[in-house]
């Protein structure tokens, strides 16, 4: 028998034994009908006309104007239960969307998924995690025919799901990149031309574009107002920014992208952000860049891999475990 | 089959409409939720040709099909229309305000629903709700 | 995260001081309010952003909606008040060479 079927006598039972003695066990008794009640899916006005049904059988000799307030109490609840409808069929709407983000997150790190190229005597490391399910950040490498690698680390600005739609266009334009097209600068530039073009006017991208060259051991690099990388020298133990001028992508199409490079020793590392890491806050303030630098330097001995991790970890701890923002860090180290 | 119908032009016909349809569904022998829902749908579509419409009317007719016996709400009104169905009957889309009201709810409301609008020329709802 | 925003009109200038924080939830209350005042012909529009404590890349965003929206009509836009940290913000996306930016005034007028 379903509950549909016993639930007229479940609550009359309950209806009883409260007016006989109004014990708590009773109060209880009505709480757990309520939930199988909401469980079966009865509606409230069904639930007053139960009421009404039960207590002119407990109680036959009711005064009439008690019972005709009931019929005032079932018309009132009509547009709670239209609206407790309404709400559990938004439920299952919303229970939808999020499955599909999800499809849409996994789709999104298999389509954008990049190779940490391997190459004797440089040690490459990157973490990237999303504050949101869909990323906004991106980061790419590409391994070039006569050994140089190129990287590119970007933050689209805005976020979730408009972010990850503009990402898989810079994701294809890269792609589509000429072989004989890959210093930074030209890089940005032709990226610029495609984003002006095609983004809502509203969404912009920052990008730091740069090429490891093993031949002569130098860094080039340009920046299209991007969060700018550090030089961390291994000899002195200094850390130095790698500025860069240039503005962001899709604001004006005639935009030039200056190119800059930077020699690197063996012991010397480069290591490349997005805007999360330096902007991220803890419940005292921001993270002030000396922070960081500070926790890089802690972890530099280290391997590439290992010192993205545990940077990241520790940035993890001091916002506890709760990224305000996606985090993307990637660190380049010459190891002979 | 008895049919018969109120004109919908001020709020008070609201209040006719659903009158008349609780006679009917007394009649027919609905119970006390069931009466409440049908006219609860009726005050929805008559409110609707009330604030968009300007005026309308209000059908209501017994049916029967095999043993089953029930009834029918029609609301008509030569209004504006409805330029995009799809959007009002979705939920959460109300304008005229209200958690669960408009035409979705009607839609639960009842048995059967169906709508046809043509912008600019008006609006024809039907909905049946059956004798258990 | 609570954003104010203030708008006030004269003499073919628009005015709107903004104090708070401009992040993802704030964003679009900002668009939303000054973008309006953008789309006119040759309008002149000066934010005073002295009260601002935080802004991250969507506001910054914002700004660059409204720049554009502006040089499309043919208006001007300024920014003033900024603190050090978010002038750093506009000096690291280039956009200080393209916009009017003031810094906070020393020692105030």
């Amino acid at each position: 028998m379903s509950f549909r079927d016993t639930m007229l006598d479940e609550y009359k039972e309950i209806l009883k034994t409260y007016i006989n003695d109004q014990t708590e066990q009773a109060l209880y008794m009505s709480q757990k009908f309520s939930r199988k009640s909401i469980e079966y899916k009865i509606s409230p006005e069904e639930m007053i006309s139960l009421h009404k049904t039960s207590i002119m059988e407990l109680a036959p000799d009711l005064p009439e104007s008690l019972l005709l307030s009931l019929d005032i109490l079932l018309e009132v609840m009509m547009s709670y239960g239209l609206a407790y409808r309404e709400h559990q069929s938004l439920r299952t709407i919303q229970r939808e969307l999020i499955n599909e983000i999800e499809v849409a997150a996994n789709m999104q790190q298999t389509l954008l998924g990049t190779q940490i190229p391997h190459i004797s005597s440089v040690d490459i490391g990157a973490i990237s995690v999303p504050a949101k399910q869909m990323s906004g950040d991106y980061y790419h490498f590409v391994s070039h025919e006569n050994g140089a690698v190129s990287v590119a680390i970007a933050d689209i600005i805005g976020k979730g799901i408009p972010a990850a739609l503009c990402m898989s266009m810079i994701k294809y334009s890269m792609d589509s990149m000429p072989e004989n097209s890959h210093t930074p600068g030209d890089v940005l530039e032709r990226l610029n031309r495609v984003v002006e073009q095609n983004v809502d006017p509203t969404m912009f991208i920052t990008m730091f574009s740069g090429l490891y060259n093993p031949g002569n051991h130098t860094f080039y690099y340009s920046s299209a107002g991007h969060e700018p990388g550090f030089y961390y020298n291994g000899e002195t133990g200094a850390f130095e920014e790698l500025k860069a001028k240039g503005l962001l992508l899709g604001v004006d199409k005639k935009a030039k992208y200056r190119e800059y490079e930077r020699k690197v020793e063996v012991g010397d590392a480069i290591l490349l952000m997005s805007d999360g890491v330096t902007e991220c806050r803890t419940k005292d303030g921001f993270i002030e860049i000396d922070t960081l630098v500070g926790y890089i330097e802690k972890y530099i001995h280290l391997g590439a891999q290992d010192i993205a991790d545990k940077v990241y970890k520790e940035l993890e701890f001091l916002q506890d475990f709760q990224l305000r923002d996606d985090f993307t860090l990637i660190i380049i180290k010459r190891t002979a | 089959m008895m049919d018969s119908s109120v004109k919908i032009i001020n709020e008070w016909d609201i209040v006719a409409a659903r009158q008349l349809g609780r006679n009917v569904a007394k009649e027919l022998g609905f119970g006390t939720v069931d009466q409440a829902r049908i006219t609860t749908a009726i005050s929805e579509l008559a409110r609707n040709i009330y604030l968009y419409a300007g005026q309308g009317e209000i059908t209501i007719e017994k049916i029967e099909s095999g043993t089953k016996k029930g009834m029918t709400i029609i609301s008509r009104d030569a209004g504006p229309g409805i330029p995009d169905l799809r959007k009002v009957m979705e939920d959460g889309f109300s304008t005229s305000g209200g958690l669960g009201a408009g035409l979705p709810g009607v839609k639960r409301l009842m048995d059967e629903f169906s709508i046809e609008s043509t912008p600019g020329e008006g609006t024809l709802i039907q909905s049946v709700k059956w004798l258990k | 995260m609570n954003i104010s925003i203030d708008v006030q009109e004269r003499d073919h200038q628009t005015t709107i001081t903004l104090a708070g924080e401009i992040d993802a939830y704030t964003a679009p209350k900002l668009r939303e309010a000054a973008f309006p005042y953008t789309e006119k012909q040759h309008a002149n529009v000066v934010i005073d952003l002295s009260g601002v404590t935080y802004m991250d890349s969507t506001g910054l965003g914002v700004f660059v909606g409204l720049f554009k929206s502006l040089n499309a009509n043919e208006g001007t836009l300024e920014l003033n008040g900024l603190s050090d940290r978010l002038k750093r913000l506009f000096d690291i996306t280039g956009l200080a060479d393209i916009m009017n930016i003031n810094p906070k005034a020393e020692g105030g007028i």
